[in-house]
């Protein structure tokens, strides 16, 4: 890439699309960084607590670099809009949690209505992108604090993410991990198989 | 009158919109809002058309499209996916000719002429013009930064701008090409999704306060300009860029349709 890509960009692409649940996630992440000081995630020198598997979260793992595949993003599912981003450098975990509205915009409303649509017109389809044009522009230029609290936790901070050896199944003859076979005498059968 | 049902009017027909409705906002834009008392909400684009007090309904009619007022304007759009070209890439800007960045192949451009202006000078550059399009080829024009405009005379006289960048450079503002009718970027590299971008207009060469600039961007599904702005009495104008690649500003003054394209790295 030639030239530094904002970090929005990066979410968007990474996301495939720009949502109302991915721009919160945003910034959560962009919060987070400034918060701690931090930068984007290397080599699990971060860590990424979320209480959700909702749009949000492709933010935190494309931003902080806290991913699915590197093992520092920890998925609790209790579907709240919650993320604890921790720092082994700095020593410290803030926990960010959305704050609970109770009425939605109508804009929001609008647009949720026209996305559960299976297809839309034209006319639909200009509507939706204006209104998404407009909560874009007010979640990205609302205070952070309307949208979010946070608080600084005691965070114990787990091991780096091992690598196991991969074993073969004796059923369908597939590697596993290790620790994910089920141990039959001399034999390993994977979760699938069981 | 407690709860109402309400319909939607269409094509002679009545679609039950919600039921038990007791609460219903007009909005901007003919928006109307309305909440039942079940706490279910919806919006719908509509007017009202009739209330039935005594027989709980309330009846919408839906807001028939105020058709567009177009003018053809003209713009320019570098080929490029990334907002800038590379030294040694074929360094290409289309011209298109129809409104609201969607080409009208109806129209037909009319001798344009194509000009770069650069801090030593500005000076005609060769561009191939067909139909509604045209191509001006800079491969071996420039490396660095050029102002490249475009001016088709008639009655309606039509200018199109937009910067090119080769390379990467750290560029902050533009300085005025010093058309009749203009539209420049005040902090040009500062160009991103999700923040706020500027714009001023000036009328040879003065600030244009009052003037409504639209803008556009090339991926929109609307028909007409999804953005209306007014500039203040510096001429200056902003809009929160939401939307992924180039945006077109517009502005009209008399007889003069002056475009500028800002074309983003992302």
């Amino acid at each position: 890439m030639c030239k530094d890509m904002p970090p929005l960009e990066k979410a968007i692409q990474f996301h495939g699309h720009i949502c109302p649940g991915l721009l919160m996630g945003v910034r959560a992440a962009e919060f987070a960084q400034k918060y701690l000081d931090i930068d984007p995630d290397q080599d699990e020198e971060l860590l990424a607590v979320v209480e959700t598997n909702s749009c949000g979260v492709d933010a935190i793992q494309s931003i902080l670099g806290c991913t699915f595949g590197k093992g520092n993003l920890i998925f609790k599912d209790y579907g709240k809009n919650v993320y604890t981003i921790a720092s082994r450098e700095k020593r410290r975990a803030v926990r960010i949690a959305q704050k609970y509205k109770p009425q939605s915009h109508p804009d929001s409303l609008r647009y949720r209505e026209l996305k559960r649509k299976d297809s839309l017109n034209e006319a639909e389809s200009a509507e939706a992108e204006n209104l998404l044009g407009a909560i874009f522009e007010r979640l990205m230029s609302t205070p952070f604090e309307e949208l979010f609290t946070w608080r600084d936790i005691d965070f114990s901070f787990p091991a780096k993410a091992e690598i196991y050896p991969t074993v073969q199944c004796s059923v369908c003859g597939e590697g596993v991990m290790e620790p994910r076979a089920i141990r039959n005498g001399q034999n390993y059968v994977c979760p699938d198989c069981v | 009158m407690c709860e109402a049902n309400v319909y939607l009017h269409r094509d002679g027909q009545e679609e039950l919109l919600m039921e038990s409705v007791d609460r219903i906002i007009p909005g901007e834009d003919n928006q109307i809002f309305m909440e039942n008392i079940f706490g279910e909400r919806r919006v719908v684009k509509a007017r009202i058309r009739e209330m039935e007090l005594v027989r709980h309904r309330v009846i919408l009619e839906a807001v028939p499209e105020e058709p567009v007022q177009r003018h053809t304007e003209i713009w320019l759009e570098p080929e490029t996916t990334h907002g800038h070209f590379h030294p040694g890439e074929a360094v290409i800007i289309k011209l298109n000719k129809g409104y609201n960045m969607q080409a009208d192949s109806q129209a037909e451009l009319k001798d344009p002429k194509a000009y770069i202006v650069k801090p030593e000078g500005s000076r005609e550059l060769e561009l191939h013009a067909h139909h509604n399009q045209g191509e001006i080829n800079l491969t071996e024009e420039i490396d660095g930064l050029a102002q490249i405009y475009v001016h088709e005379k008639g009655e309606q006289e039509r200018y199109a701008a937009v910067l090119v960048e080769v390379g990467h450079h750290h560029h902050h503002g533009t300085q005025p090409i010093g058309l009749p009718l203009e539209i420049i970027s005040t902090d040009y590299s500062h160009a991103r999704m999700g923040e706020n971008y500027e714009i001023q207009v000036l009328k040879n060469g003065i600030p244009l306060a009052g003037a409504e600039v639209k803008a556009t961007y090339s991926s929109t599904k609307n028909r007409d300009y999804p953005h209306h702005l007014t500039t203040d009495e510096t001429g200056r104008a902003k809009l929160f860029l939401t939307a992924r690649g180039n945006y077109l500003f517009s502005v009209t003054d008399e007889n003069i349709i002056s475009t500028f394209t800002l074309v983003k790295s992302f």
